[in-house]
């Protein structure tokens, strides 16, 4: 039943395993799902919003991502926003909400930038490293693999220590 | 098929995507700390899961020359960059795909958490535009360039190609170690839930009254 489908929680192995296939004919089609490219192309496009044509003064946005809106990265990333906002609403689970203390915003403020860093560094996001890369046994997946192994456990030691006070 | 139709496609996907992992709860930060930290499984099997038929699904194709694998070189950078996200990702509490599905569901830090990225992602071209490294993809050879901290480029088919072994055979060993991981973990949930039985069972004897 649809409406079941919204009231309950979905066993995330179920829902994994439906990316998965999806995700293997996507590989056919166009290239297996990731979310980096498309933030990069997106990061571009507003800043050329912003700056204009004196964006190409920084080789970065024309050697590496020349901003381009028909790029499908970026579609899935907005699809994603879609997909969960109707899903959100028909499970009656969308309500603004918004973090209630200082030091939580200081830890996203600092984590975003970290995750757009390492990104842009490793041609690479976590999507693509899991979903990509690794099951295509590409070499730099197992790379990428332990760097967010390690940088997770790292992360988990600050993120315990900031939870203990 | 047409720019237009990628992002059709593209937006499908993603909006299916959206849907599955708001309605699972599915979080790949979390199928990462919460291992390290909690010792609890709920995303790492899934994720465990999917890895395994995506490794099969891919490889297997690659074996007959089908699919559009990635394609660039990898190297120090890689492991640096993804180390930097990995604690990124923790301390933001959101990775790439939560930061859109919890925006999708009113999250006002996912949604600041994404702001970031972006500027992130630009401050990271800022600094890329003087230095030049990692080396753009126009340069990636597909060899080894070690002056650039480059390992250059491998796969599944390109190891079928220069071992004559099919590429499905490598995806099997690899599905195999994914399989014992994840085997590992349900056995040793098994071992938590049995524990937690026997603590229960405990108490509610020590409960009972003296006959």
């Amino acid at each position: 039943m649809p409406t079941e489908f919204f009231k309950k929680t979905l066993d995330p192995v179920i829902a994994l395993t439906a990316i998965a296939i999806l995700d293997i004919f996507m590989f056919l089609l166009i290239g297996a799902w990731t979310v980096g490219g498309g933030e990069t192309m997106m990061t571009g496009l507003i800043a050329q919003v912003f700056m204009g044509d004196e964006l190409e003064r920084l080789p970065f946005w024309t050697l590496v991502f020349d901003p381009d809106p028909t790029y499908w990265k970026i579609y899935i990333s907005l699809g994603m926003l879609f997909g969960a906002f109707v899903s959100a609403v028909l499970s009656k689970e969308f309500y603004i909400r918004v973090p209630r203390r200082l030091s939580e915003w200081v830890m996203i403020t600092i984590g975003g930038l970290l995750m757009g860093i390492g990104i842009r560094l490793a041609f690479v996001c976590n999507v693509s490293t899991f979903f990509g890369m690794g099951p295509e046994m590409n070499m730099g997946g197992y790379l990428a693999i332990s760097g967010i192994l390690a940088g997770a456990w790292v992360g988990s030691l600050i993120y315990k220590k900031i939870l203990e006070g | 098929m047409s720019a237009i139709g990628q992002c059709l496609v593209a937006f499908v996907f993603g909006s299916v995507v959206g849907l599955l992992v708001q309605r699972s709860r599915f979080c790949n930060t979390a199928a990462l700390r919460d291992a390290i930290l909690f010792k609890t499984y709920r995303n790492t099997k899934a994720l465990l899961v999917a890895m395994i038929i995506l490794t099969i699904g891919f490889t297997g194709f690659l074996t007959i020359g089908e699919g559009n694998p990635m394609y660039f070189d990898v190297g120090l950078n890689t492991f640096a960059g993804l180390f930097i996200f990995g604690v990124g990702m923790v301390l933001a509490g959101a990775c790439t795909v939560s930061t859109w599905v919890k925006t999708g569901e009113g999250n006002v830090g996912a949604l600041w958490a994404l702001l970031f990225t972006f500027v992130g992602m630009f401050l990271f071209s800022l600094v890329w535009s003087v230095n030049y490294w990692p080396p753009a993809p126009a340069s990636m050879t597909g060899e080894p360039n070690l002056e650039a901290l480059q390992l250059g480029y491998a796969n599944a088919a390109t190891l079928q190609e220069k071992l004559g072994v099919p590429a499905i055979v490598f995806g099997i060993v690899q599905a195999a170690v994914l399989f014992w991981i994840y085997r590992a973990i349900r056995r040793k949930e098994e071992a938590q839930a049995e524990r937690h039985r026997e603590s229960q069972a405990g108490a509610v004897a020590l409960a009972q009254p003296a006959e």
